[in-house]
């Protein structure tokens, strides 16, 4: 679990300088976390977590005939969305008793629900709104509130990875701007509002620049493997095709959720040649490959990623065919977890369609990601420039220090 | 003092014909060139800092393109263009604080909007957060342009240009040119001298009755194993001749005149011998900022061997062979191919290559690369002369030389 | 080492620079018309050579070998040369290089640029002599020192010439430049030249050296596979031997073989050969063809696209296996580039295009479907979807529409249009000009001018629909094309093929040989092999004739010579026992003997020699009746043997013939030889003192050689009592 993290140990040292309440929170947050990993009602549409709906939510734009599956996916968990509130509400009420907490939810869901808009930035922009509608009069006070908000939010969804991510970055921004001193607190309160509403352009601005960074590894006649569907990703190929790079994609199936069909899709439309693999021929091709392109939920301490389940074991076999693993990722993913296997995680349940039911008493794997372990990555294209993970690991230390 | 414009000229052509030998001398000539650009570069009354990246920045382009083989060039003009954001930044500390940020890093802004498609990544990247330092998460949120009026730790150049509207700017007119130029020199100064900071680690590394290996012939490595044999250190070197050059022989030669035990073996043998090699030294072309090594064509062989041993391989190198790119492409984008003539006699082959009995397509073709790609990973420690680092640490040493929005060198028109 | 590093860097050392400014005469015209139709339009040196004019090169190099001052001679099109000379960076150049032009328009030949650069007065001291369309990228140093020393200690040695080790191929006996193979004899030691020869006839296989070069040379090597650069380090002499020998024309023809022939003045030519380093001119379509390729092979490194050394200051990208791209070039994803090829500036290609071994040049549009295999295309052409071009040269401007296929050894020059589907066969050139009728081609200009007559190939009109409409043309052929088609049928002059005809096109031309030219030429080679001994290409390459071989080879040379002799004479004396008259014979022999530069001696000795093989013919038992042949024949010939013996010596030969037949050929007769002795004293065919001094001769041999002088002991004494008797009748 990530507490058992340096920088969980580092985080509690100075929240408890910070404010004493918080520690109860964190406790209470913590607590509760057990109760909400085996969820209440293991019906595959309560099963599904918040962290998978997001996913689904944000696949099921474009493309005419991409529109069927994303069709099934929304039916799949149109049920969802009116029951999130409920556990949120619950989650909320249970974590900080302030009425507040309802509003960051909505907010969040709302801000959620924008298509090209990542979990991070709709949790900072929830955050921001808080501030907004807060009625604190220090600063000090400004920021317990805002932690308690914020935590609500973590646990509310513990497998989401960028969300936490987010949360943390914007309370670190926080405690750094109150720790130079304003002589008026509206300044301030305004400062940090304006900063979380335009932290929607630094995303996407992100996304710009990963783009230019990653587009100069691709080379005339390379072949690319790319699993899993990520708009960073998707962004670098089509800059890559548009600056008539000659190259071709190899896309991997990406089962249950036939990630690689739509974006195949995505990249036929450009005019690049692209070709689809099921999950289980990556190690069959990957002699034609000539480097791998991944995204990430996550970037963790280590410097390795969290990412769509599969990316692990691709990773492992172009490691031992000396091809190159690159991953896009914003720097608003970086997440303070140190996970130490792949079962440190709190697992991001989905439902996994197989045609056929299932014979009672079979058990089925259901977590939607896994863990990449730094030494298999090669490079990572983030909007802080091409960093090695060792360097990603330094950053996050830097921050959180 | 003659007109900065044909010097340049005259530099570009040099390189351009491949006149200059060797990365220091490059390094040396362009620091050089640099220094008298912005010596002759008239300021106006503001934003000199902008002026003078853009002048050098202009001239730097052009060195660069004119022999993109020779990295140090670049290395060195953005080693320069570091140096002057960090001057002007340390004026503007020192200089009063509080305006509120100027319109002009607005238009940076646009600037990268409109056509951040000729730009490429790094400028952007650069532009995103136009931090003196590598952008980093802390500045993730801070460097928003429409920021508000706190004066940031890490506000760059373009940043301070806002605040250059401040009255007593004049009497800063003439420190900033100043303070650059002093730094320039001593950027000159370590170049002139890495040889010796280098060397003077030998003593350190190398070790009594030690049997040491490198291929061709690197300036660097000389200096450091003669450093290391001054200090009374006796140790055998074993020389992999570096076919198609041969320059392993000469090395021979001056280390032999050095009063050095000297085995030359040939470039296949080196795997024979390396169980019997404790130590691989080799020089660099070029250091990349993933930690891996462009150096004469052999050595990724020889590390290879090394590693299988498990003997370290060493490379020397000065600082200004630290390069912030990454090889993208390393066979082709910085590889250099030489003349076939060094491997074979022309008039033996010629009727190989009579293409009017062959059916008109060569069928003999030699490739003579000059460089190898040697992966970080094989690589064991670097020597420059800031010290010994690991691979791994390379980044750092990077972000320490270089700001990133000068990983691209492009001129910026001010319009 | 230093050298090769020397050239490596391609500067020289200074103080080398700084003895004297260092000269150099850049011909800008080849005064030959081995471009043409091309060259009608634009001077040869302006022609594109892997996307750089040829000139670009040369200037370099000697901009890179440290030549201070270039005068640049030119000729035809001087103004083109001019105003681009004008616009490149060699004369806004910093540091010291300046590039001077110098205009004449009467000149016809190297040798009248010359006397015009004599007139002017520039040239000061040594000066190197290159034409602008040789790529080089040799280090001049070590030659110029060379020559230099050389002057000091002879100032005869006038000229360096830079040659290089190239063999030539066996089959087609030209050099992979497609010159004729050169001969050259080179003493080995000092270097000098001592015999050169470009026009070298294979059909009989002899080349003739001067013997006085064997006579004063201790020795001499002779190639046959040195490549000429066409590099010369010339002393300002050569300049005014120019002014003084109005016939010189040709560098090498007249210049060179001039000096080699005449001894009054005894000038010297040197060679300095190149090891490491490129040199090579391109003097026809097929060196062009050959020199791009080692171009992009990069032997001639630096001076290769992507190193920006020439004019171009574009980035141009070395990808794989040699595939050179500019930067703007649009190329579409299916669009298959191989290898050795040269993409120029904004140039797009097609899909399914293929290209290979070729050269592209910028602004030029392929269309789909386009194969492209070992061409040269110049800037701005358009080739439309579907056309097939193999080992042709397309120049600027020029539009190939759909389906157009160029067979091999096409030459397309500026601006022709080739209508839709229309095959050009192999080796025909078209232009917009109208060839220049013949006489005027024979005078060696580069430019025809336009008044001339014009012929037209006869096929132009049926083959494709050459005319533009505003052009005047034969009423045939308006009648046969109609004016709907001009615009699809496209405009140019197909040229009959110039000077050398048809049959040696494939010689010259940028297509490889056609297969059947290599077999044929093949079985000549064999045909050479078989061919007596004194066939040049059985000469080893290189072969050095040190004194003591050479003087065997002299031997061998007569003893062939008196061999056949023999053979000769015993014909004749056949034909006379059939039956010829005395004096015919006689007259016969003589002949011989003057064509074989033969004495008296030999004849009477050959004669001799038929004579008793004559006495062989006959059957006989015993050595009696053979004896009596023999006398029979002896008597039979006497008058004719009698017609050779006029002196001692001359009987003496005979005698020795005699033994030597009798020793080796007709052993026969070696028992008898006393007798037959004897008999020919008797017919006085031999005098007695021939016999005794024969006698006396023998004394001092030794025992094997005595045999005959032992048998025929007793007839030799009683011959000494005889004159002894004689003697004493005397007193």
């Amino acid at each position: 679990m990530w507490r058992r993290s340096a920088s969980f140990v580092l985080d509690k040292r100075q929240l408890a300088q910070a404010s004493p309440p918080h520690q109860q929170i964190l406790l209470s947050s913590d607590d509760m976390e057990p109760n909400n990993l085996p969820n209440p009602n293991p019906s595959t549409d309560h099963g599904i977590s918040a962290y998978y709906q997001t996913r689904a939510e944000h696949h099921a734009v474009v493309t005419s005939d991409w529109l069927a599956q994303a069709q099934a996916a929304v039916t799949r968990n149109a049920a969802v969305p009116e029951v999130l509130p409920k556990i949120a509400a619950t989650g909320g009420s249970r974590a900080a008793g302030s009425g507040k907490a309802f509003s960051v939810i909505d907010e969040f869901n709302y801000w959620r629900k924008k298509p090209d808009l990542a979990e991070a930035v709709a949790a900072i922009m929830a955050l921001a709104a808080f501030i907004r509608s807060s009625e604190a009069t220090t600063m000090m006070e400004l920021e317990i509130e805002l932690k308690k908000a914020s935590d609500t939010l973590k646990s509310w969804d513990t497998t989401s990875i960028s969300l936490s991510a987010g949360c943390d970055l914007f309370m670190r921004y926080v405690t750094r701007t109150s720790a130079l001193e304003y002589e008026d607190f509206n300044a301030a309160k305004l400062r940090l509002i304006e900063r979380g509403e335009k932290f929607g352009e630094i995303s996407l601005k992100a996304r710009r620049t990963i783009a230019m960074l990653g587009q100069d590894f691709v080379f005339d006649g390379s072949t690319i493997l790319v699993h899993g569907y990520s708009r960073v990703v998707l962004e670098v190929l089509k800059l890559a095709a548009s600056n008539r790079k000659m190259f071709r994609v190899l896309c991997t199936e990406g089962r249950p959720d036939r990630t690689g069909l739509r974006f195949s899709n995505e990249l036929a439309q450009v005019g690049v040649p692209v070709k689809l693999l099921i999950d289980s021929a990556v190690a069959y091709t990957m002699d034609e490959v000539d480097m791998v392109f991944v995204g990430a939920d996550g970037v963790v301490e280590s410097g390795g990623i969290i990412n769509m389940m599969g990316t692990y074991q691709i990773a492992l076999v172009a490691h031992c065919m000396n091809k190159p693993v690159y991953v896009a990722a914003e720097s608003y993913k970086f997440a303070r977890l140190y996970p130490l296997d792949q079962k440190d995680l709190a697992p991001a349940i989905r439902p996994i369609e197989f045609g056929v039911p299932i014979p009672s008493g079979v058990e089925v794997e259901r977590n939607a990601r896994d863990y990449t372990p730094p030494q298999y990555l090669t490079l990572l294209f983030t909007d802080l420039g091409v960093l090695t993970p060792s360097v990603v690991s330094d950053e996050l230390i830097q921050l959180y220090l | 003092m003659p007109d900065v414009q044909t010097l340049v000229n005259d530099f570009v052509l040099k390189l351009k014909r491949r006149k200059i030998e060797g990365s220091q001398a490059s390094a040396k000539q362009t620091a050089e060139l640099l220094r008298s650009v912005v010596s002759q570069q008239r300021l106006p009354y503001i934003n000199q800092a902008t002026v003078l990246l853009d002048a050098v920045r202009a001239v730097g382009e052009q060195l660069i393109a004119a022999n993109p083989v020779e990295l140090a060039v670049g290395n060195i003009v953005r080693r320069i263009l570091h140096i002057i954001r960090e001057e002007d930044l340390t004026s503007t500390a020192s200089a009063m604080e509080g305006l509120s940020l100027s319109a002009n890093s607005d238009d940076d802004d646009n600037y990268e909007r409109e056509d951040h498609q000729a730009l490429s990544a790094a400028a952007v990247a650069a532009a995103a957060r136009s931090t003196l330092r590598a952008p980093s998460l802390q500045t993730l949120l801070e460097g928003i342009p429409e920021s508000a009026s706190a004066p940031h730790p890490s506000s760059s150049g373009g940043d301070s240009e806002g605040k250059s509207k401040s009255a007593e700017r004049s009497s800063r007119s003439k420190k900033l040119k100043h303070d650059v130029i002093e730094a320039i020199n001593e950027l000159i100064q370590d170049i002139e001298t890495c040889h010796e900071q280098i060397s003077e680690q030998a003593v350190g590394l190398i070790h009594q009755n030690e049997v040491i290996l490198t291929l061709g012939r690197s300036r660097t490595v000389k200096e450091f194993l003669c450093a290391a044999n001054e200090k009374k250190r006796s140790f055998r070197v074993f020389i992999a001749e570096g076919a198609p050059r041969y320059l392993g022989h000469v090395l021979a030669k001056e280390l032999v005149a050095k009063g050095l035990q000297t085995t030359v073996i040939t470039d296949s043998a080196v795997f024979a011998m390396i169980s019997r090699v404790n130590m691989v030294i080799v020089g660099a072309h070029a250091i990349m900022a993933n930690g891996g090594v462009i150096a004469p064509v052999g050595i990724n062989m020889v590390a290879l061997a090394a590693q299988r041993h498990a003997v370290p391989f060493v490379v020397v190198a000065g600082s200004h062979k630290l390069c912030p790119l990454y090889p993208h492409n390393p066979e082709v984008l910085l590889n250099d191919f030489k003349s076939p003539s060094d491997l074979l006699d022309f008039g033996e082959f010629s009727d190989c290559m009579d293409f009017s009995t062959s059916g008109g397509s060569p069928r003999l073709h030699v490739v003579n690369p000059a460089f190898d790609f040697i992966p970080s990973k094989l690589v064991s420690l670097f020597i420059t002369d800031t010290g010994g680092h690991s691979p791994s640490y390379i980044y750092r040493l990077i972000a320490d030389y270089y700001s990133a929005d000068d990983f691209v060198v492009r001129r910026r028109s001010t319009s | 080492m230093a050298q090769k590093k020397n050239h490596r860097t391609s500067s020289d050392d200074p103080e080398e620079l700084t003895r004297t400014v260092l000269q150099a005469v850049l011909l800008a015209d080849s005064f030959a018309q081995k471009f043409r139709p091309i060259t009608l339009e634009r001077p040869k040196v302006l022609l594109p050579l892997v996307n750089a004019p040829m000139i670009e090169y040369t200037l370099a190099w000697l901009e890179s070998v440290g030549v201070e001052e270039v005068f640049v001679f030119c000729c035809a099109h001087s103004q083109q040369v001019k105003s681009y000379l004008e616009n490149s960076q060699w004369t806004k150049q910093p540091g010291a290089f300046s590039v001077t032009t110098i205009e004449s328009h009467d000149a016809i030949s190297a040798g009248d640029a010359l006397r015009v650069i004599y007139t002017h007065g520039i040239i000061r001291g040594d000066f190197i002599l290159i034409s602008g369309d040789t790529v080089s990228n040799m280090s001049l140093a070590k030659a110029l020192s060379e020559h230099k020393d050389r002057r000091k200690k002879d100032p005869l040695a006038i000229m360096t010439m830079v040659i290089k080790h190239s063999k030539p191929s066996a089959l087609t006996h030209q050099t992979r430049l497609g010159n004729d193979e050169i001969i050259m004899a080179i003493d080995p030691g000092t270097k000098e030249l001592l015999y050169y020869e470009d026009k070298v006839d294979l059909s009989q296989h002899l080349i003739s050296l001067d013997k006085m070069l064997l006579a004063d040379k201790s020795a001499l090597s002779l190639h046959n596979d040195k490549q000429d650069c066409y590099i010369d380090i010339c002393s300002p002499e050569v300049l005014s031997l120019f002014t003084d020998n109005f016939d010189y024309q040709h560098l090498r023809r007249h210049f060179v073989k001039g000096l080699l022939i005449d001894d009054i003045m005894g000038y010297k030519i040197f060679t300095h050969e190149i090891q490491s380093s490129y040199a090579a001119r391109v003097d026809n379509f097929r060196s062009y063809d050959t020199i791009s390729k080692d171009i992009l092979q990069r032997w001639t490194y630096p001076f290769v696209p992507d190193v920006q050394y020439l004019g171009n200051g574009l980035q141009i990208k070395l990808d794989r296996e040699g595939i050179y791209k500019a930067p703007e070039v649009v190329q579409s994803r299916s669009a298959h580039i191989d290898s050795f090829t040269v993409l120029g500036n904004a140039t797009t290609v097609g899909d399914n295009a293929v290209i290979y071994n070729s050269v592209i040049g910028q602004g030029c549009t392929i269309g789909h479907n386009v194969t492209i295999e070992g061409s040269y295309i110049w800037d701005n052409v358009k080739i439309e979807d579907g056309c097939k071009l193999s080992h042709a040269l397309v120049c600027d401007g020029v539009h190939l529409r759909a389906g157009v296929v160029l067979e091999p050894g096409v030459i397309l020059s500026f601006k022709v249009e080739v209508g839709q589907q229309i095959v050009v066969p192999a080796y025909s050139k078209v232009s917009l000009l109208p060839q220049p009728s013949k006489q005027d081609s024979d005078e060696e200009l580069e430019y025809a001018d336009a008044n001339t007559g014009i012929i037209e190939s006869p096929s132009i009109a049926t083959m494709m629909n050459a005319q533009k409409v505003d052009f005047p043309r034969g009423t045939s052929d308006a009648d046969r094309s109609g004016t709907s088609e001009f615009y699809v049928s496209g405009a140019g002059y197909i040229w009959s093929s110039c000077e050398g005809g048809n049959e040696d096109e494939w010689r010259h031309s940028i297509a490889p040989i056609p297969a059947d030219k290599l077999s044929e030429s093949l079985l000549n080679a064999f045909a050479d092999v078989d061919a007596p001994d004194q066939d040049t290409s059985c000469i080893p390459a290189s072969g050095e004739l040190l004194p003591d071989s050479a003087s065997t080879v002299g031997d061998g040379e007569d003893y062939r010579d008196s061999a056949d002799f023999e053979k000769e004479v015993e014909a004749t004396f056949q034909r006379a026992l059939a039956g010829v008259d005395l004096e015919n014979v006689i007259l016969e022999i003589n002949s011989l003997r003057l064509s074989y530069h033969m004495s008296h001696a030999d004849c009477a000795g050959a004669l001799f020699h038929s004579i008793m093989k004559a006495a062989l013919v006959p059957s006989y038992s015993s050595k009696n009746d053979l004896y009596a042949n023999a006398v029979k024949e002896i008597i039979k010939w006497r008058d004719l043997l009698k017609h050779y013996l006029k002196t001692l010596d001359e009987e003496i030969e005979v005698i020795l013939k005699f033994e030597e037949i009798s020793v080796e050929t007709a052993r026969e007769f070696s028992p008898l030889v006393s007798n037959i002795l004897s008999c020919l004293y008797d017919k006085e065919i031999l005098s007695e003192e021939a016999i005794l001094s024969w006698a006396q001769e023998k004394e001092g041999a030794d025992e094997s050689d005595k045999i005959f002088t032992k048998q025929s002991e007793q007839f030799i004494k009683w011959l000494r009592e005889a004159s002894e008797e004689e003697d004493e009748d005397k007193d």
